[in-house]
């Protein structure tokens, strides 16, 4: 395949990318909205490079965004005294991207060994467990959580932290979404997507065939995870500026991560923008109009997109529509 | 040797604590067993078995032990609804897609008890006096509790043994192919099975109540998913009876642990008890998958 062939599914992820920037950046007012539903569309696509991929639910993604988070507050609470000023937001992401790696490298040594429902529920169980022993041991500030509004200031003065918060921030996610798009095109067009696709269809029919399987589904779990380390340090911590626990493993992440994923297509490029698009534009518009009721009307709708599409919508168009303008946009 | 008191108390409540805790985990296991569907919106179904002994004691004063026949009616017919508008379109879709289905559904039945019902908490107090156990004093409610729990659960062993349904149930959990060849329908059988495990799942909500300190609210289910996976793990996650055995060691761990814990300074007891339960639920799922209390579905 030419270069231009393997990358061209890119074109319309960026293009929705651009579009969406563009919109928050001229029409006033709509940064906020831009922002929830990239938001959302990031964490799908970090998400979906493992769950679409591999086709493992992991139920305890939130884990990773929430050490991301203490990452980066740990970082801003600890260096602020250092005086390299915006270093320390860099070494706050390194910090994120380290610390949720390594709990992706440990979780998945062990649990990885386990498929389907069993590995769904072991996820749930190092989420809750983790997140009771930060509580219980009263680590890093315990149940009181880490509050760096207070730093932030002493950092950058009190206008400059207001804009990295509502803000920067925000083009972090946005900086986030793009590289974790080019790496799963990267991925799928490399010998690591076909050996996950093939640990997807059958892993024992893949391991026979000689794929190493455990190295490749922990390549693509700490891909996702450090994803998703980058997204908590950037969409909560520098744009909230506290850490609660019982905030940052809220399992509602998680599934609402798994609807993106889902509803777009597990597996696609495009899948989690579609998702990630349908899921954020419900949610904000919803909670406009009937605010308080947007859950009772979001939850049978996603009862109905699941049972009108199990393969999600993009999956749908790609089993219809099967020419080559698809094969080689829609990926 | 009031510590010993103490911890003998607490074990004793956990015990029967941990009665109702296996009956609330018995139709998630046998979901999972017959249909192999993890029902991720678990918790929100004993809610409303909460709720149904709730409006039963305020509007009529019925007692929850009368109510429980009320809330199994409720159940089966919310699992027969459930099943045949969402679950049977599924049987054949990615386990993913099962998964966000029961979760959605879930959060359905919590919006629409907080749309009727409120978000706030409520309570009610069934009061039929307390009994002295020497190191600990018990109302006579949580004993009736445990009583019941063992009498649906010993109810439905039986009828799984001795009836015809129960033997077709127990033919598709071991081999669905092999049962539709002896003429079983399977789908009638998943139907059924569904709506027991959702049956039973809200008439334990009914017990719930009896145990929780701060009332019930619509979204007190949360609490009993998690616990519930612990359980059906600890129990060998297939298997309803290994569940209602687990649902007491559960309850003997979580309460022992916690007077254990509670010993140790600069800690908060309440937390680190739930990350010993999970941290046994990661220790069982290594080690043992098929749960501790040996065998698999059978």
């Amino acid at each position: 395949m030419k270069f231009s062939e393997k990358y061209s599914s890119l074109i319309p992820v960026m293009t929705v990318y651009a579009l969406l920037f563009a919109i928050g950046m001229t029409v006033p007012g709509m940064w906020q909205p831009v922002a929830f539903i990239m938001f959302y569309i990031t964490l799908g696509q970090a998400f979906n490079i493992f769950l679409g991929l591999t086709g493992y639910v992991d139920f305890g993604y939130v884990a990773f965004l929430a050490l991301g988070a203490y990452g980066m507050a740990l970082a801003v609470q600890n260096f602020s005294g250092l005086g390299i000023g915006f270093g320390v937001i860099i070494i706050g992401l390194v910090l994120a991207m380290i610390m949720s790696s390594i709990l992706s490298l440990a979780v998945g040594a062990v649990a990885l060994r386990l498929r389907g429902a069993y590995f769904a529920i072991a996820t749930i169980g190092v989420n809750e467990g983790f997140r009771y022993f930060v509580e219980g041991a009263r680590l890093w500030g315990g149940s009181e959580g880490i509050i760096i509004s207070g730093s932030m200031r002493k950092l950058f003065g009190r206008e400059l932290s207001n804009y990295i918060s509502t803000f920067v921030s925000d083009i972090f996610v946005f900086a986030i979404a793009v590289i974790a798009a080019v790496v799963t095109i990267i991925i799928l067009n490399r010998k690591m997507g076909y050996a996950l696709m093939a640990v997807r269809e059958d892993e024992d029919a893949a391991k026979v065939m000689g794929i190493n399987v455990t190295k490749y589904k922990i390549m693509a779990f700490i891909a996702s995870a450090s994803f998703a380390g980058l997204i908590g340090a950037t969409a909560w911590t520098l744009k909230m500026t506290y850490v609660f626990p019982s905030d940052v493993f809220l399992i509602t992440y998680t599934v609402e991560a798994i609807v993106i994923v889902m509803l777009g297509g597990a597996g696609t490029l495009l899948g989690p923008i579609v998702g990630g698009l349908i899921y954020g534009i419900l949610k904000y518009y919803l909670s406009i109009i009937l605010p308080g009721f947007q859950l009772l009307v979001l939850a049978p709708l996603l009862i109905f997109i699941v049972v009108a599409f199990p393969e999600g919508v993009v999956g749908a168009i790609r089993r219809k529509y099967t020419g080559e303008m698809t094969r080689k946009y829609l990926k | 040797m009031a510590f010993f008191e103490q911890l003998a108390g607490n074990l004793i409540y956990g015990a029967v604590l941990g009665s109702v805790y296996g009956l609330s985990t018995m139709g998630l296991s046998l979901i999972f067993g017959v249909l192999r569907i993890v029902n991720v919106g678990h918790g929100p179904f004993i809610m409303i078995g909460a709720f149904t002994a709730f409006w039963m004691f305020a509007l009529a004063g019925i007692p929850p032990l009368v109510s429980i026949s009320v809330a199994l009616v409720i159940g089966l017919a919310l699992g027969f609804v459930i099943f045949y508008a969402v679950i049977r379109r599924l049987l054949n879709a990615p386990e993913l897609a099962t998964l966000l289905a029961t979760f959605a559904i879930g959060i359905f039945l919590e919006e629409l008890a907080k749309f009727f019902w409120g978000p706030d908490h409520r309570g009610y107090s069934w009061n039929v006096g307390d009994i002295n156990l020497g190191v600990t004093i018990m109302p006579y409610s949580k004993i009736y509790a445990l009583i019941s729990s063992i009498i649906i659960a010993y109810l439905l062993y039986m009828w799984f043994q001795k009836t015809k349904l129960g033997a077709a149930v127990r033919a598709v959990v071991e081999d669905s192919e092999g049962a539709m060849t002896c003429g079983i329908d399977v789908g009638r059988i998943y139907a059924l099975s569904f709506a027991i495990g959702i049956g039973l799942t809200v008439a334990s909500g009914v017990l719930v109540t009896l145990f929780v300190p701060v009332g019930i609210n619509p979204y007190m289910g949360h609490e009993y998913t998690l616990k519930a996976f612990v359980i059906a793990v600890l129990g060998g996650l297939a298997s309803p009876w290994g569940a209602f055995y687990a649902g007491f060691i559960f309850g003997l761990i979580e309460n022992g642990s916690y007077t254990l814990l509670g010993l140790i300074p600069g800690v908060e007891p309440f937390s680190l008890t739930r990350f010993v339960a999970f941290s046994i639920l990661l220790i069982i799922l290594l080690i043992k998958p098929t749960g501790l209390l040996g065998g698999g579905s059978k």
